[in-house]
C-alpha cells in the first residue's frame, strides 16, 4: 500500500504549497523552510498581538474602575491635603496595570535572564509597546537579588521555580478577597517552611532567613496587587484616621501623660527620628521592611524616654509616646500599611519577635486613637467635644497672669501704632504742601526762560543768519577742488602705457 | 489555633509567647527586669527598654525562647488588651498585695482571658510586694482560693527581694510546654486532614507533603 502511495506522489505534492518553487516538508504543514519560518513568524504575531489586546483592555477596565470609584471618593467631603495622596494613587494605579501587561508577555514565561529580554524585544510587535513596556526596577532587582541569594543555598532552584509560580498564579486571584488573598501567601509561607524544615532539613536559623527572602521577593512582585486592594475598604478606613489624627492636633503631651521632655536637645531629636521613621514606612514594600521602620521608630522613642526619665521605659511608658509619635506623624495610609503586614508578613515575626511587639503596640496605639474620648485624656466629654469641634483650643485659656500680660503687649503695640500712624499723617500733609510748593516754583522758572529767550532775540535780531551762509559757501568750494583733484588722478592712468614693461625674472644656470 | 507559633516545628525548640497583664505601679516591669537582668531600681540597666525582653531557657534538655510583653497598664489602655494577648501561650497576672483594687483588676483579666481565649492560656496570679506584708491588704487564702477556682496558679514574689520570680518563670514555662505537647498530639491525629484541607498551595512537583502545617493564624 504505501509502496502504491509512493508512486502515486506527484512531483507537484513534494513542491511547497506556497508555490515557491522549493520542496516543502510534512513536518512544516507541506511548506519549505523559508515560507514555513514566515508563517510561523505570523502566527506568533498575533498571537502577541492579542496578548496586548487583552492587557489593554483589562487597563481600560481598571481605569474605568478607578474613575468610578474616583468619583465616588469625590462625592465625599473634599479634603485638600490629600491631592497628593490620590497622585501617588493614581500613580500606583498604573504601575499595577503595567505589571498586568507585564505578567501578559512572553518574557516571564522564561526565568528572567538578561539576554531573554533581548531576545523578545525583536519579536515585539511595535515601537509604542515596547516604550510602554519597561522594565520594573524594583521587582526585577528583587528577582535579582533572589536568585543571587538562592545560589548559596541547597536546593535553591527548587525554592524558586514554587516562589515564582506561586507569585504568579496570584495574578490570576486578583478579584479574591483580601483575607484569602492572604491565607492563600499565609499557607503558602506555612507549607514552604515546612518542607524546608523536614525535607531539607534546614536549621531554625538558616529557614528563617530562607524565608525572609521569600517573603521579601514575592511581596516586591505583588505588592502593588495586594496592597490596599479595592475589595476592601482600607483606603476608606486610612482616609478615616488621617482626619481624625488631625482633628486631635490639639492633644498634648500632657494630656496623654507622655514622660518625655522635649526640652533637652537629644530628646527632641529623637522625636524627630522617631517621626522620620514611622512616616518611611509607607515608602517601603516588604513587610518585613516596614516592620523594621516601626522598629526603630521604637528605638527612638525608648532612647528618647530613657533620656528624659533616667530609666529603663516599660510599657506604661511606651504606648503613651508611640501614640503621641503616631498622632504627630499623621503616616500616611496607616491602615492599609496595617492590614497589609498583618496579612501577609511571615506569620512567626508578628507573633514573637521584637517586630512583632512594637507593631502590635502600633495597632493599639490606632485603635486607642480610633475610640479615644475626653475620659481617657482626663477630660470631661463637654471639654474634649468643644476641641473637637475647633471652637476653643486648650492652648488659648492661658493662665491668667500670662493672659494679662499677653493683653498688656498688644494694648501698649496698639497704642504705638496709633502713634506711628499720626507721624505719618503730619508727614503726608507736609509733603502734599512741598509737592504745590515745587510746582508753583516749576511754572515760575518755566516763565522766566520764557522771558529770558524773548529778551536775547530782541537784543540779537539778524546777524546771525548771514554767517552761516557763508560758512556754507566755503565747504563747497573745497569740495569741488577735492573733486577735481580725484578726476586729474585719474586721468594720469592714461599715461601708464607710456612707461617700461615691468621686470622679467631672469633665470641664471647653476 | 491561637497556640501555633508555640511549637517550633522542629519539636525541639518552644517559642512562647507571655504577657504581663495588671494595673500600673504593681511592678511588672520590676519583676520581668529582676528575672531578665537580675537587676531592681538600678541605674545601670543595660536594656534600653523593659517592654520586650526575651530569655533563653534548656527545660529538661528542651531549648525555650521566652519573649516576655509588658503591657500599659494605665486603666484608660485597658481595652487594648485582646491585641497584646492574642496567640499568647501564657499570662501573667501582678497584682500589689498591698492594694486590694490591684487584685480586682486581675478578676477582671482572669475573666476577660478565659472568655477570649478558653482554657489554651496558662494563667499565672502573681501577688508582688510581698517584701511589704506588713501593710497586706489581700489575703493570702482569698488569693490562693481563688486562683484555684479559676484554673490558674497562685505565687508570691517580690521584685525588689528577688523571691520567688524564678519559680514563677520556670513553672509557667513547664506548663506552656505541657499545653503544646498536648496540642501536638492532638493534631498528630487529625494529621491526614489537615493536610488535605488547605486550599489554595501550589506545590511544583508531586514529592508528598510531610508533616502538617501548624495553621494560620493571619486572622484576627
Amino acid at each position: 500500500m504505501s509502496q502504491r502511495r509512493g508512486i502515486h506522489v506527484d512531483q507537484s505534492e513534494l513542491l511547497c504549497k506556497k508555490g515557491c518553487g522549493f520542496y516543502g516538508n510534512t513536518a512544516w504543514q507541506g511548506l519549505c523552510s523559508k515560507c514555513w519560518r514566515e508563517e510561523n513568524q505570523r502566527e506568533k504575531q498575533r498571537q502577541i498581538q492579542e496578548d496586548w489586546a487583552l492587557a489593554e483592555r483589562l487597563q481600560r477596565e481598571e481605569e474605568e474602575a478607578y474613575a468610578s470609584r474616583h468619583q465616588r471618593a469625590q462625592s465625599q467631603p473634599a479634603i485638600t491635603p490629600f491631592n497628593k495622596f490620590e497622585e501617588r494613587k493614581t500613580k500606583e494605579k498604573s504601575s499595577k496595570v503595567n505589571t498586568v501587561t507585564k505578567f501578559f508577555t512572553p518574557s516571564t514565561k522564561t526565568p528572567p535572564k538578561k539576554d531573554a529580554g533581548a531576545a523578545d524585544a525583536q519579536s515585539t510587535p511595535s515601537s509604542s509597546s515596547s516604550a510602554s513596556r519597561q522594565p520594573f526596577p524594583d521587582s526585577d532587582r528583587a528577582t535579582q537579588e533572589f536568585i543571587d541569594f538562592l545560589k548559596s543555598v541547597k536546593s535553591g532552584r527548587e525554592i524558586f521555580k514554587q516562589c515564582r509560580a506561586f507569585t504568579e498564579g496570584m495574578v490570576y486571584k486578583r478579584d479574591m478577597g483580601a483575607d484569602e488573598l492572604s491565607e492563600c501567601v499565609q499557607d503558602f509561607y506555612q507549607s514552604l517552611s515546612d518542607r524546608l524544615h523536614n525535607q531539607f532539613k534546614g536549621s531554625t536559623e538558616h529557614v528563617e532567613r530562607v524565608m525572609d527572602e521569600v517573603e521579601k521577593y514575592m511581596m516586591s512582585r505583588l505588592y502593588t496587587e495586594v496592597f490596599c486592594p479595592e475589595t476592601t475598604d482600607d483606603e476608606k478606613k486610612d482616609l478615616a484616621v488621617q482626619k481624625r489624627i488631625r482633628d486631635l492636633h490639639w492633644v498634648t503631651i500632657e494630656m496623654l501623660c507622655v514622660p518625655v521632655d522635649e526640652e533637652i536637645p537629644e530628646v527632641s531629636d529623637s522625636v524627630v527620628k522617631a517621626i522620620t521613621d514611622i512616616i518611611e514606612m509607607d515608602s517601603k514594600q516588604v513587610p518585613k521592611d516596614k516592620l523594621a521602620c516601626i522598629t526603630r521608630c521604637s528605638k527612638h522613642i525608648f532612647n528618647a524616654i530613657k533620656v528624659s526619665k533616667k530609666e529603663a521605659a516599660s510599657a506604661d511608658d511606651f504606648l503613651p509616646t508611640l501614640i503621641y509619635i503616631v498622632l504627630k506623624a499623621n503616616p500616611p495610609r496607616l491602615q492599609s500599611n496595617i492590614q497589609y503586614i498583618t496579612r501577609f508578613c511571615n506569620p512567626s515575626r508578628l507573633m514573637t519577635g521584637e517586630d512583632g511587639y512594637y507593631f502590635t503596640n502600633l495597632c493599639c496605639a490606632v485603635a486607642f486613637i480610633e475610640k479615644l474620648d475626653g475620659q481617657s485624656l482626663n477630660m470631661s466629654s463637654e471639654e474634649f467635644e468643644l476641641y473637637m469641634s475647633g471652637q476653643t483650643s486648650p492652648n488659648w485659656p492661658r493662665p491668667t497672669a500670662a493672659a494679662s500680660s499677653a493683653g498688656g503687649a498688644a494694648h501698649t503695640q496698639a497704642h504705638s501704632s496709633l502713634d506711628v500712624l499720626t507721624g505719618l499723617g503730619e508727614r503726608q500733609e507736609r509733603v502734599v504742601e512741598k509737592a504745590r510748593q515745587l510746582e508753583s516754583d516749576l511754572i515760575d522758572w518755566t516763565d522766566e526762560v520764557e522771558q529770558k529767550v524773548q529778551s536775547a532775540l530782541e537784543s540779537f535780531p539778524l546777524d546771525t543768519q548771514s554767517t552761516t551762509t557763508n560758512a556754507a559757501g566755503g565747504t563747497t568750494t573745497t569740495t569741488t577742488a577735492a573733486a577735481a583733484a580725484s578726476s586729474a588722478i585719474d586721468s594720469e592712468n592714461v599715461e601708464n602705457e607710456l612707461l617700461p614693461p615691468p621686470l622679467q625674472p631672469q633665470v641664471f644656470a647653476g | 489555633m491561637a497556640t501555633a507559633g508555640a511549637a517550633g516545628t522542629s519539636g525541639r525548640t518552644y517559642s512562647f509567647k507571655v504577657v504581663l497583664l495588671g494595673e500600673g505601679c504593681v511592678g511588672k516591669t520590676s519583676l520581668v527586669l529582676r528575672y531578665c537582668e537580675n537587676k531592681f531600681n538600678d541605674k545601670h540597666i543595660t536594656t534600653l527598654q523593659a517592654s520586650f525582653l526575651t530569655k533563653k531557657l534548656n527545660i529538661t534538655g528542651k531549648r525555650v525562647n521566652l519573649a516576655i510583653w509588658d503591657t500599659a497598664g494605665q486603666e484608660r489602655f485597658h481595652a487594648l488588651g485582646p491585641i497584646y494577648y492574642r496567640d499568647s501561650n501564657g499570662a501573667i497576672l501582678v497584682y500589689d498585695i498591698t492594694d486590694e483594687d490591684s487584685f480586682q483588676k486581675v478578676k477582671n483579666w482572669v475573666k476577660e482571658l478565659r472568655k477570649m481565649l478558653g482554657n489554651e492560656i496558662c494563667l499565672c496570679i502573681v501577688g508582688n510586694k510581698i517584701d511589704l506584708d506588713k501593710d497586706r491588704h489581700v489575703s493570702v487564702e482569698d488569693a490562693e482560693s481563688y486562683a484555684e477556682s479559676v484554673g490558674a496558679k497562685h505565687y508570691h514574689t517580690s521584685a525588689k527581694l528577688n523571691k520567688g520570680i524564678e519559680e514563677l518563670f520556670l513553672d509557667l514555662c513547664k506548663r506552656m510546654m505541657e499545653t503544646a505537647q498536648a496540642e501536638e498530639r492532638a493534631k498528630g491525629n487529625g494529621a491526614s486532614q489537615s493536610a488535605s484541607n488547605r486550599r489554595g498551595v501550589q506545590i511544583v512537583d508531586d514529592e508528598p507533603q510531610a508533616t502538617p502545617a501548624g495553621g494560620c493564624c493571619s486572622s484576627g
